[in-house]
């Protein structure tokens, strides 16, 4: 008996050793929120909120610890621990720490489908009451952002920035050519031979991370199907792009090929917008949050291009390619009222006008965009996403995953001239059947 | 010598110092537990020996086979990393992906990682190091041996970066070269052409790793008795029969672990790949480990990723059978 009570120690140290790392977390992490810290009750125990965005780069890194601080410093029992990681990294963090018993407790998200799989997963906090609670504060966020964030009604998200698409053109290139502003799609393409017969690359265009041709097929598909069909078509359970609106945006895509510049799939995105910068390009489809990017290196005077309305598309040229990006609170925080209040911290006005004169992108916050805060391009460029009738949202955040990858690898074909228009769309559908039948 | 320590582990406490020492964990105390475990000298003899090994195998059994068998068990359900409820599918996940011709694909590339890996690493490097080791380089081998070896130590994120700027497009080194020598017709998006982005990251691989698998070459050949080849220089063999009729020969184990390291490392790719090309343009350059990769953190579809696993696993268990039974040894 008391041999095997020996080996089974023996047994249950090695044991201990080899789960050591693992175990070792519990503990920490029950003493990181210590609510037993002697002195006082529920009001003023220690509190502490993890917060995981996208940005480790600067000018957004600072901004968002000056935030943090700011708020502790206002709100002594709460400590922020933030950490960030960049773009492709971050989506994937993020899906697997969410499926941890350990998720942050607020997050960045992309707002459309994306930020739908998240509510549906059940890792999204209901933020209706609260907004509720303190009507100023959910009436001062601009409401047409707050619907991708929405569903069935309840709100799930906060937006942060607005953003929207639209061409860039190079008005030094224009006037010496004398060209006007095309506004519809025909023209536009006439345009583009101009500017090519005259030397110049008319659209620069880097797609090695596929998700920049997404946005030239989220524009074309809002522009050649109509609202009802294509809302039926984007929402998984429904889905089939039967229509042949999707084919023709296709190949209205095809037809800007010869006036992109060469090698784009060997391109990235950054790339291509210095091509614009350099002038070796006359025009760049950007989005607006990009302004503070082209703007300050920008020798030459350039302006916005609507995107051109097509004939015989079906849907409306006023809408906008763009959405909001915000953050979600995680559905199993222990601390959801300190959560909500950090987030109407950072979307109270200060704060807005303080991200959008530090950091340079626009804030959905009411009239944080100002003549203090950006320059006139950046109110220009605000005042087309609010002047939007609606919003198509990026189609790599909008539709799932799925058929975006069947979108954009065989876009990435299409471009090398290795895929036609109706080939794509039968990998769409039979991508977007499977998404059905998963939805089910 | 089990005998003679034994003593020391008897339960009468008459020693007051080593029974306050057998109280701390001490190498000392193990052996004696083990000791008592085995009760008398013979048990002991035949089974201490099983115990000590215990700790290792607990672990290799909870680091390498446990996960393995998890990783059968969820390739059989249709999960999502954050969502807990798994739906159980049974082989589906299977028959789905030998109907997936992205995943044909992927092996097809794969295949071509390891017959262009076999043909420069192994032969190459062979080759290679054939040549330092010929008294005719003696003077100036370390210093070849170096710069060959010299990719190897380097992250293999830095060289992918690298090489991003040899193959870009516009800017790129290689495009520059080929247009200064009037190949200009020759110039192509390397890594956005779907004809050769597999090409331009297998290339990458090969450039690294030839460093190593001659390294181990060079170990091989230098144990080679040098009367070999005197006897053949007496004979009047030239340096290529030499070569093919003693060093290729007499280096035969060597060149089954290089080549079992080849192929294994060209089924399991991915950095390379996955930062150069990101499996594009389209599918073009999809190998197996960036479809895993996509198919987990991107798709979110977990347990079709574990069944790509799988299938990987099945292949280099294969092709390590198929050669420890054609080498018929193991005894590097």
């Amino acid at each position: 008996m008391k041999r095997i009570l020996r080996f089974a120690t023996g047994l249950l140290l090695i044991f201990s050793l080899a789960t050591g790392c693992s175990t070792a977390d519990t503990p920490k992490q029950a003493s990181a929120d210590p609510g037993g810290n002697q002195v006082s009750p529920a009001a003023d125990q220690q509190v502490t909120l993890r917060f995981f965005h996208r940005w480790p780069r600067d000018p957004d890194k600072t901004y968002f610890e000056q935030v943090v601080k700011a708020f502790e410093q206002e709100n002594p029992n709460i400590k922020i621990e933030t950490e960030a990681v960049l773009n492709d990294a971050y989506k994937e963090k993020i899906s697997v720490l969410l499926g941890t018993d350990n998720p942050p407790d607020i997050y960045f998200s992309w707002s459309g489908e994306y930020a739908y799989k998240f509510v549906r997963g059940g890792k999204a906090l209901d933020l209706t009451s609260y907004a509720q609670e303190d009507k100023a504060w959910h009436d001062q966020l601009m409401e047409s952002q707050l619907v991708p964030f929405t569903l069935d009604n309840k709100l799930y998200g906060v937006p942060l920035t607005i953003d929207g698409k639209t061409f860039f053109y190079n008005k030094d290139i224009f006037a010496k050519l004398n060209l006007a502003v095309p506004t519809t799609w025909s023209e536009f393409l006439s345009t583009l031979q101009t500017l090519k017969d005259n030397g110049y690359t008319p659209i620069t265009f880097g797609n090695k991370a596929p998700w920049a041709s997404s946005h030239y097929i989220g524009t074309l598909n809002q522009r050649m199907v109509d609202e009802s069909t294509r809302e039926k078509d984007y929402n998984r359970a429904t889905g089939t792009f039967e229509d042949p609106g999707y084919v023709e945006a296709l190949k209205k895509m095809q037809e800007l090929i010869p006036y992109f510049n060469k090698d784009v799939n060997g391109l990235d995105h950054e790339f291509a917008r210095q091509l614009f910068i350099d002038q070796k390009a006359a025009i760049f489809y950007a989005e607006t949050a990009e302004v503070r990017l082209v703007e300050p290196k920008t020798k030459f005077p350039w302006g916005f291009l609507d995107f051109p309305a097509i004939e015989g598309g079906k849907g409306n040229p006023k809408f906008l390619t763009g959405a909001p990006e915000g953050f979600m609170i995680s559905a199993t925080t222990k601390h959801p009222k300190e959560a909500v209040k950090f987030l109407q911290f950072l979307t109270s006005k200060a704060q807005a006008e303080k991200f959008v004169k530090d950091v340079g992108k626009y804030s959905a916050v009411k009239g944080a965009v100002n003549a203090n805060t950006a320059t006139p391009l950046g109110i220009e460029a605000v005042e087309r996403v609010t002047a939007a009738e609606g919003l198509a949202l990026w189609l790599d955040t909008d539709l799932d995953i799925k058929i975006v990858d069947a979108y954009l690898a065989g876009t990435q074909q299409m471009l090398n001239g290795e895929k036609s228009p109706e080939e794509i769309m039968q990998d769409v559908r039979k991508a977007a059947q499977q998404v059905r039948e998963q939805s089910k | 010598m089990f005998a003679r320590q034994r003593s020391r582990c008897g339960n009468s406490p008459s020693n007051k110092v080593s029974a306050q020492k057998a109280r701390q964990w001490s190498p000392e105390r193990l052996h004696c537990l083990f000791i008592h475990l085995g009760g008398n000298d013979m048990l002991q003899r035949k089974y201490a020996g099983y115990l000590y090994v215990l700790p290792g195998f607990l672990l290799i059994l909870l680091f390498i086979y446990f996960p393995i068998v998890q990783n059968i068990q969820f390739s059989l359900f249709e999960w999502s990393a954050f969502s807990a409820d798994k739906t159980f599918v049974g082989l589906a996940q299977y028959a789905k992906l030998f109907h997936d011709p992205i995943f044909y694909q992927a092996l097809v590339n794969n295949i071509y990682y390891a017959v262009i890996s076999l043909i420069f690493q192994v032969f190459g490097g062979l080759v290679l190091a054939a040549v330092l080791e010929d008294k005719v380089f003696r003077k100036i081998s370390p210093l070849f041996r170096t710069i060959y070896f010299t990719p190897v130590i380097i992250s293999i994120t830095v060289i992918a970066l690298l090489f991003d700027f040899i193959y870009h497009p516009q800017v790129g080194l290689l495009n520059g070269f080929l247009s200064a020598i009037g190949l200009e017709s020759w110039t192509r998006a390397w890594v956005g052409d779907s004809a050769t982005a597999i090409f331009a990251a297998i290339a990458v691989s090969q450039w690294q790793s030839i460093g190593y698998i001659m390294m181990l070459f060079i170990v091989a050949i230098q144990k080679i008795p040098q009367e070999l080849y005197e006897a053949a220089e007496i004979d009047g063999a030239s340096k290529i029969r030499m070569f093919f009729h003693v060093t290729v020969p007499q280096v035969r184990e060597m060149t089954f672990v290089t080549s079992t390291i080849t192929l294994a490392g060209a089924f399991t790719v991915f950095n390379e790949v996955y930062i150069l090309t990101g499996g594009g343009p389209g599918h073009a350059s999809e190998v197996l480990g960036t479809y895993l990769y996509q198919s987990a953190f991107v798709h979110d579809q977990m347990g079709y990723a574990s069944t790509i696993a799988n299938v990987i696993l099945a292949i280099t268990l294969l092709i390590s059978l198929v050669q420890m039974k054609l080498s018929k040894t193991g005894e590097e």
